[in-house]
């Protein structure tokens, strides 16, 4: 791409840069002093003294998450489902968001309402339970992944993208002989990679952050995932368990380990995108696809 | 374009020759049916079923005596909603925030991918783009209460900043005025920049050849943006945007409910910490439902006007 | 280039594809074991407090004392209610539930529908669980009959904790004795730079945004205001129709207007609280006094020269000491008949229950191992260094405790702090004064519907007055709201079930 060179182009160019890191700097202040909370005691955090260095650091709080296997069995669920869950969802939201693209498909306007009607009713959490109770679904981790298979909000994300590539495309490819898996396995979804990255990245952060399902379906706590853990903590920690019995007199935990468990729940899902990034890369697919 | 030589053809065939060529085309489209088909076979069953659970807003459900054989009580439970002395409070609250999602905070994340889409230098651009992205993590416990130690009267950092400065200390937390601001950037703070991926992913999408030739026709990057980016990122704006009008009462219950005290309940009660009170936590599932299905019949009716209107508009629409 | 594509994506189709099935398999093998569980077992759902569900090797010493096979289902404390209802609703409760006060009630339809099995006759034919107190289990009775036992838990833990080196320094004799004492304790310590650093950095109380189990219901009670409830010329009124509520709200005005009180606590977390009187800002708090401990933690770390101490008995202005009570229980256990199917499966758990209760089984789920997680002193336990063992290993269990150490001859704590020892103390001399609800085992259907949220109109008449947002006239007019919609009918119901038990 050419610089803009003129004046203008210079002042807009340091304006803007400047702002986005002033913006990224107020996005990262909050949770650098949780990361410094969680390098330092309970008291110190009691004091209020510090934002981002404590003057007393300390790895208790590291050392007391990690001295059972509890959050290492959380985070092993947490990526299992997290990765499979992905898998699976992108599989079925790609099939049938390619397939919700096609307008010249017969009742696809009628199934489109159906669709988007899911995302304003629902039944409610009892009926839901039953549901997943029938499909024999307690108690296993498939019951975090299955009952939110396809979310209709990115389904129907990637139908637009979908629905945005040139007709042409489909076309050559269609007279090359291919049908309509071929078309979207070779054509539709290479050329669309920004797109499924950024849908991954969705599923990917549901799955991640999932813990309602994980205590209303498992009752095997070894199977919980670390939002469970990690919200437990919070709530705990903040004294807000404001549905809890409130007559148990239980002391809270430290507010360091609360903040460890913060960054150690958090740090894997943060990963992911940067990972994801190379993905979307301008136009790049696109152009080596055509070429 | 082509669609439409085909329904202007369909006016002069006969039903059945229409029949005939409806016929074809889902012959033509069998593999396409089968695709969606898992997916459809998921919606029925994880959705649809799940459905039959909003006949109770309809009855004096008791959990022991299950959906057969609760008590069928009609509209009452829509009768008692609208009958609160604070339903149009309530109402109002609702639609005022949702207002500020639509017209605040909706254009931040299209701004805020603009700009990024201006940066030259990559490495800056991804750093940028990772960073902004982290607050989505912190959950709103962890987000109020940071809000609370920066904007409390009682040392907060804030208040400290501006007594020295030789202004009034405010009161943040408690005036009902600084609520909705608060709210409002609270979401901005932790949502932007998560918001920010789709639109990149759609300016990605946009052909870079449309660029070079732009600029060979000389024209600067406001008009780049304004003539290329932005036309290109129409689709999924109003489709983002009509999913967002569905999602009209759902404006985070947790993040509402933390912010909601005493002072600003006139200005911060919603629909969905109104419910908490006032039925779930007192286990009235009945009631409850009834004003979940109330959100989603409003929610639905703005639906189907924005997506007329979309479609009005000569866009694509969501269904 | 495309070929590769396609090559990545077929892949991904097949990995998922095989992802499937794997988990299928391994879903239809839980399956499996869930059906082998068999009636032997015990199911429990109980609250977890804790951040972590405890190693289970307190589990299987309880299950080798007692000879039961047990299932724990541990519910995160947060969400007990979700989990609860959704059991309920879908008739898979298990064998026995653990439900705390505020959840009884919204059972107490299907009790009297004959859904859980009726446990007081049986009582007596049980060592141990025919000790449990008769005027506890009288707060759990539904329709004069009894279909729970209960975990105890100390009538009320209510007082005052405060900074005895700074009421030292201002040569304030001894604690507050009376509210108006009280007063001017707030005052002092905001007013005259107790702590010496000639800033003008300090309050008096700190408080935070819950008006029972913050500071405010406990100085109401000092007032004299009623538990709740009260009654009147023998009609059940709410403790808002008091004057001594009134009186309790202009005190809090006084605090406020005056600065002696964090300004912003209506909307102060407790957290945030404790670290205020951790961190040397307030020098009152008024809560449950157990805290006293583990704010001392703390605060010894940040300021080594902290000097706590407990107090009970504030006189209000008629003269007389009061203090609000809990029902006696921190939980109740229900016993499903849709799990618990016949008379004999119902003896068995409570024959577990009755085991539980004997004193080497009560040590074990309080205070864990001997040796290993505490120590006996004086016929008290102490527990060892490793607060953090005994935090996973036993603490969790805690909950499942049934009676209290005066029924099930667990230990006391004895607790290395003075002030944590003298609040243990003063818990039981609270009980010379407690303050009841009389409403406890009374029935009010439309408190039941609209009680939660009407209260809120009140919760916020009373912080709002306390704000100075709102004068007398004012909140008479939230009772009158409150009376209106639906709380004339409340007061109705309770009196006439009051009466009808006279």
């Amino acid at each position: 791409m050419i610089e803009d060179k003129t004046a203008g182009g210079r002042l807009f160019t340091v304006v803007n840069i400047t702002l986005l890191l002033l913006f990224a700097l107020l996005c990262i202040l909050p949770f650098m002093h949780v990361i410094a909370g969680s390098f330092t005691t309970s008291a110190e955090l009691a004091e209020k003294a510090f934002v981002i260095f404590p003057t007393e650091w300390s790895i208790d709080a590291y050392k007391y998450i990690f001295s059972t296997d509890t959050i290492f069995r959380a985070l092993l669920v947490s990526i299992f489902v997290t990765a499979g869950g992905t898998l699976w969802s992108m599989l079925l939201s790609v099939l049938t968001g390619y397939g919700m693209s096609r307008k010249d498909l017969p009742g696809r306007r009628v199934i489109m309402f159906f669709i988007v009607f899911t995302l304003l009713f629902n039944g409610g959490m009892i009926p839901t339970f039953l549901v997943v109770q029938q499909t024999g679904l307690l108690n296993s981790l498939l019951a975090l992944v299955i009952p939110v298979s396809i979310n209709a909000f990115n389904m129907i994300i990637l139908k637009t993208f979908f629905q945005n590539l040139p007709a042409s495309l489909e076309e050559s490819a269609r007279i090359d002989g291919c049908n309509d898996f071929g078309i979207l396995f070779r054509i539709v979804i290479p050329c669309s990679m920004p797109a499924i990255a950024t849908i991954s990245l969705f599923y990917a952060v549901t799955y991640w952050n999932t813990y309602m399902h994980a205590i209303l379906y498992l009752e095997d706590a070894s199977k919980w995932p670390v939002q469970v853990l990690l919200r437990q903590i919070v709530v705990l920690a903040s004294g807000m368990n404001y549905d809890g019995s409130t007559y148990m007199d239980v002391p809270p935990p430290e507010q360091s380990v609360k903040m460890a468990v913060i960054v150690v729940a958090t740090i894997p899902v943060l990963l992911v995108y940067p990972f994801l990034q190379k993905h979307f890369a301008k136009g790049a697919l696109l152009g080596s696809v055509k070429g | 374009m082509q669609s439409q030589t085909e329904t202007k053809a369909g006016k002069v065939l006969s039903k059945n020759e229409k029949w005939e060529l409806i016929k074809k085309r889902i012959k033509k489209n069998k593999l396409i049916y089968l695709m969606i088909l898992p997916g459809l076979l998921y919606f029925f069953v994880y959705k649809y079923i799940p459905m039959y659970g909003l006949i109770i807003s309809f009855q004096d459900y008791k959990p022991y005596q299950g959906i057969m054989g609760s008590q069928w009580v009609g509209l009452e439970h829509f009768k008692r909603l609208f009958a609160d002395p604070d339903f149009w409070m309530i109402f109002k609250n609702t639609l005022v925030l949702f207002g500020l999602q639509l017209i605040i905070f909706f254009p931040v994340p299209i701004i805020l991918s603009l700009m990024l889409n201006e940066v030259r230098s990559m490495p800056l651009k991804r750093s940028v783009q990772t960073l902004i992205y982290i607050p989505h993590f912190m959950s709103w416990v962890i987000i109020v209460s940071i809000t609370y130690v920066l904007l409390t009267m009682d040392g907060g950092i804030v208040n400290g900043l501006l007594q020295q400065a030789g202004f009034q200390e405010v009161n943040f937390l408690l005036n009902p005025d600084w609520f909705r601001p608060m709210y409002i950037l609270q979401v901005i703070w932790r949502e932007a920049g998560w918001g920010t991926i789709i639109f990149l992913a759609a300016i990605a999408a946009v052909d870079a050849q449309l660029y070079e030739a732009a600029k060979i026709d000389g024209a600067g990057r406001f008009r780049q943006m304004w003539h290329i980016t932005l036309p290109a990122i129409k689709g999924v704006i109003v489709i983002l945007l009509i999913l967002k009008i569905g999602d009209v009462l759902e404006l985070g219950f947790e993040h509402v409910y933390l912010l909601l005290n005493s002072s600003n309940r006139e200005v911060a009660e919603i629909f969905d910490t109104y419910v908490y009170t006032a039925g779930l936590k007192q286990g009235q599932f009945s009631y409850s439902t009834a004003v979940g299905f109330f959100k989603g019949l409003v929610g639905l009716v703005l639906v189907v006007i924005a997506n007329w209107l979309a479609k009005k508009a000569g866009e694509e629409g969501v269904y | 280039m495309k070929m590769k594509r396609t090559a990545v994506a077929f892949c991904l189709i097949g990995l998922v594809s095989e992802a499937c099935s794997n988990n299928n398999e391994s879903a239809s093998n839980e399956e499996g074991n869930e059906g082998g569980g068999g009636s032997g077992t015990i199911e429990i759902m109980s609250n977890l407090h804790t951040p972590e569900v405890p190693e289970p090797f307190i589990e299987e010493k309880v299950e080798e004392q007692t000879g039961a096979d047990l299932s724990i289902n541990w519910v995160p404390d947060n969400n007990y209610n979700d989990r609860l209802n959704t059991a309920f609703s879908t008739g898979t409760l298990p064998d026995v539930v653990y439900v705390n006060f505020n959840h009884f009630n919204q059972f107490k339809d299907a009790i009297r529908d004959d859904q859980f099995w009726e446990v007081g006759p049986y009582l007596d034919e049980y060592e141990n669980l025919s000790k449990l107190k008769d005027n506890v289990l009288d707060n759990s009775r539904v329709d004069g009959k009894l279909y729970t036992i209960y975990q105890g838990r100390p009538l009320s833990r209510q007082g005052l904790i405060y900074r005895k080196d700074w009421a030292e320094q201002l040569g304030l004799d001894g604690p507050p004795e009376t509210t108006e004492e009280f007063f001017e304790y707030a005052k002092a310590f905001t007013e005259q730079d107790p702590d010496q650093d000639g800033q003008d950095d300090t309050i008096g109380l700190t408080d935070r945004e819950d008006l029972v189990y913050g500071a405010f219901k406990t100085v109401s009670s000092w007032f004299g205001t009623p538990n709740d409830w009260g009654v009147q010329d023998g009609e059940i009124r709410p403790e808002f129709m008091f004057p001594e509520y009134v009186d309790t709200m202009k005190f809090f005005r006084r605090l406020h207007e005056n600065g002696y009180i964090n300004q912003d606590f209506p909307v102060t977390s407790k957290s945030d609280q404790q670290d205020m009187f951790k961190n040397g800002t307030a020098g009152l708090y008024v809560g449950s006094m157990g805290d006293v401990g583990t704010l001392y933690n703390d605060a010894e770390n940040i300021n080594p020269d902290v000097e706590y101490d407990v107090h009970n008995r504030v006189k209000g202005p008629d003269g007389e000491y009061g203090i609000w009570s809990i029902p006696g229980f921190g939980s109740l256990q229900l016993f499903p008949k849709s799990a618990v199917e016949t008379e004999q499966e119902l003896r068995k758990i409570l024959d577990f229950f009755d085991k539980l209760m004997t004193r080497e089984t009560a040590n074990l789920i309080s205070w864990g191992i001997k040796g290993e997680h505490y120590t006996v002193e004086d016929g008290k336990a102490v527990m060892t260094e490793d607060s953090q063992k005994f935090d996973r290993e036993v603490k969790p269990y805690q909950s499942l405790e049934i009676g209290e150490p005066a029924t099930n001859g667990s230990y006391q704590l004895k607790a290395e702090y003075a002030p944590k020892a003298k609040s243990e103390e003063l818990n039981i001399d609270n009980e010379d004064f407690l303050i009841e609800d009389p409403t406890l085992t009374l029935d009010s259907e439309t408190d039941l519907q609209k009680g939660t949220r009407l209260q809120q109109g009140i919760n916020d008449a009373t912080y709002n007055f306390i704000l100075g947002e709102l004068d007398e006239e004012g909140f008479e007019q939230a009772v009158q709201t409150w009376r209106n919609n639906g709380g004339d009918q409340i007061i109705k119901e309770y009196t006439e079930a009051y009466q009808e038990l006279q």
